[in-house]
């Protein structure tokens, strides 16, 4: 009698089961999608004629010859952007702790900080330091202007993300912790901030790729050897600005999806372990 | 013999509203008084006054000998206020438990990390604490998979585990379903059983009146009516008194 069959599935496995599948589908047709959209793009360049129409032709042996050169860029690229996203969140962390200040001079630092490099470009904040401090005496090299001009501009930005992050702690996590008798230094250390930078991380992540991005501005002053400044520079030299170009590209894009491939492991990690 | 805690001459103003009027009151330890009145009579300001979660306007509060003045400032203030919640342990309406730690990081924190107690020390403790609410099974699950019950029943272990000499506990089934309401009452009679000194803000009359030594009921910021629970709920003195508890017996709780 106990072994009659299998409990029949419940009906919210089988709701669970039908939606998977359909997921599943829905994942598998983008995948397909993405990749004939790949193929084309590649045909586009490839040089081949279909139909009376001429796709365009690159120079594949100056490609070939280039690659290595504007690929051994890709560390000064990362380096430039680790450096700067530290810088950018210690920056951040400041600003957003600042911004709960109910000291006013404390409050006012961290807005004024916000304003002034949200309110002006980061091409021409990268310029400032590597042009202008110049004329007052203080010269800085290319990469260091570059990694203070990144930081402070995304630190100005990420004190949004980590302000959030902190607004999500509610005022009963605080109460609890003082009631135990915490200070407001223990408070913040083991209550208050592993849970805002649990909120945050995910946001700083997608502020990493996309300085990775923005670390090509830095090729501008001339001396940081980044993917973008081997790629203008070899594209120029020999008048192949579109193969150079599309090779940087390439990297770019490249070093884009790996990074958001670990983004998304990151996340999913985040949440559906202990939250 | 002294008592645990020591209310004197409490003010307490929020801008230009008075919530507490010259408030006097000693518990005694042991003791269980239950604190109830209408939602906005200031009965859990009271309560917050003690530890401090709440900055007394005027008159002072002393706990188990620390007593703490009103317009204090400064470090010797605030290391007062430190060594009164040392030994006040609170539960709270919503829980508070942190949803980052498991249920033993959350009970040893406290003990770990304010009293600099030895870690091995603590688990132990919490141990017994959390299997003395019933909890222990769920030491290593995380908050956000435990029910409303479970949480308060953890919460008061955390509590516990700071071995203070006062457990304050502001509504602490309110929050609750009424079909988890009875474990968390459970616990708690346990705890006064044990000999705790609690005060209790509530609205379960059934559990003021089987556990408290002592009911204070609050109105408008003064406590109109202090007497043993058999009095209070029987002979009523003051009409308001009346009123509140015929408003709990025909409101169904």
């Amino acid at each position: 009698m106990e072994s009659v069959t299998k409990p029949a599935k419940s009906q919210a496995e089988l709701l669970v089961e039908a939606h998977q599948k359909k997921q599943r589908q829905f994942r598998m047709g983008v995948g397909a999608t993405w990749g004939g959209l790949l193929l084309i793009l590649i045909f586009l360049f490839s040089g081949q004629s279909l139909l009376g129409f001429q796709t365009i032709q690159l120079d594949t042996e100056f490609m070939q010859k280039n690659l290595g050169f504007i690929g051994s860029g890709l560390g000064e690229t990362l380096l430039i952007s680790i450096l700067s996203i530290s810088l950018a969140i210690f920056l951040a962390l400041l600003a957003a702790l600042g911004r709960l200040s109910t000291f006013p001079p404390i409050y006012a630092l961290s807005t004024f900080y916000v304003s002034l490099i949200r309110g002006t470009p980061l091409y021409l904040q990268i310029f400032f330091f590597f042009l202008a401090l110049p004329q007052l005496g203080i010269i800085l090299s290319g990469i260091v202007s570059g990694v203070l001009a990144l930081g402070l501009n995304y630190g100005a930005y990420m004190s949004e993300t980590f302000r959030a992050g902190l607004a999500s702690v509610s005022k009963g996590q605080r109460e609890a912790a003082a009631a135990l008798g915490m200070t407001p230094l223990q408070t913040m250390r083991r209550i208050v901030l592993p849970q805002a930078l649990r909120f945050a991380i995910p946001p700083m992540g997608n502020d990493f790729i996309s300085m990775t991005k923005d670390s090509a501005l830095v090729a501008a002053t001339g001396f940081v050897h980044e993917v973008m400044w081997r790629a203008t520079r070899v594209g120029r030299a020999q008048f192949n600005n579109l193969e150079a170009l599309i090779m940087a590209a390439m990297f770019y894009w490249v070093m884009t999806l790996v990074l958001t491939f670990f983004q998304n492991r990151l996340e999913t990690r985040l949440s559906k372990g202990d939250r | 013999m002294a008592p645990i805690v020591r209310i004197t001459n409490l003010d307490k103003y929020f801008g230009r509203l008075h919530v507490l009027k010259n408030i006097s009151t000693d518990v005694h330890s042991r003791e269980v008084v239950c604190l109830i009145g209408r939602s906005g009579s200031g009965k859990s300001t009271l309560l917050r006054c003690i530890n401090f979660l709440e900055e007394p306007s005027d008159g002072s509060i002393e706990v188990d000998g620390i007593a703490v003045q009103s317009h204090g400032r400064g470090k010797e203030h605030r290391q007062l206020i430190h060594d009164v919640r040392l030994k006040t342990g609170m539960v709270f309406q919503e829980f508070n438990l942190f949803p980052h730690m498991s249920v033993l990081e959350n009970v040893i924190e406290g003990p770990v990390i304010v009293k600099g107690m030895d870690r091995a020390q603590a688990v132990a403790l919490a141990e017994e604490n959390l299997d003395s609410v019933g909890m222990l099974f769920k030491r290593d699950e995380y908050p956000l998979r435990l029910s409303g019950g479970q949480k308060q029943r953890v919460a008061i272990a955390r509590a516990l585990t700071m071995q203070p000499r006062v457990m304050l506990f502001d509504e602490p089934t309110s929050a609750l379903d009424p079909e988890l309401i009875g474990e968390v009452l459970n616990v708690m009679k346990k705890v006064a059983k044990d000999g705790m000194t609690m005060l209790v803000v509530t609205h379960e009359m059934g559990f003021a009146r089987e556990v408290a030594d002592r009911v204070l009921v609050i109105s408008d910021g003064e406590i109109i009516e202090d007497a043993k629970p058999a009095a209070l709920f029987t002979k009523p003195k003051d009409p308001r008194t009346k009123a509140l508890i015929d408003r709990y017996r025909t409101g169904g709780k």
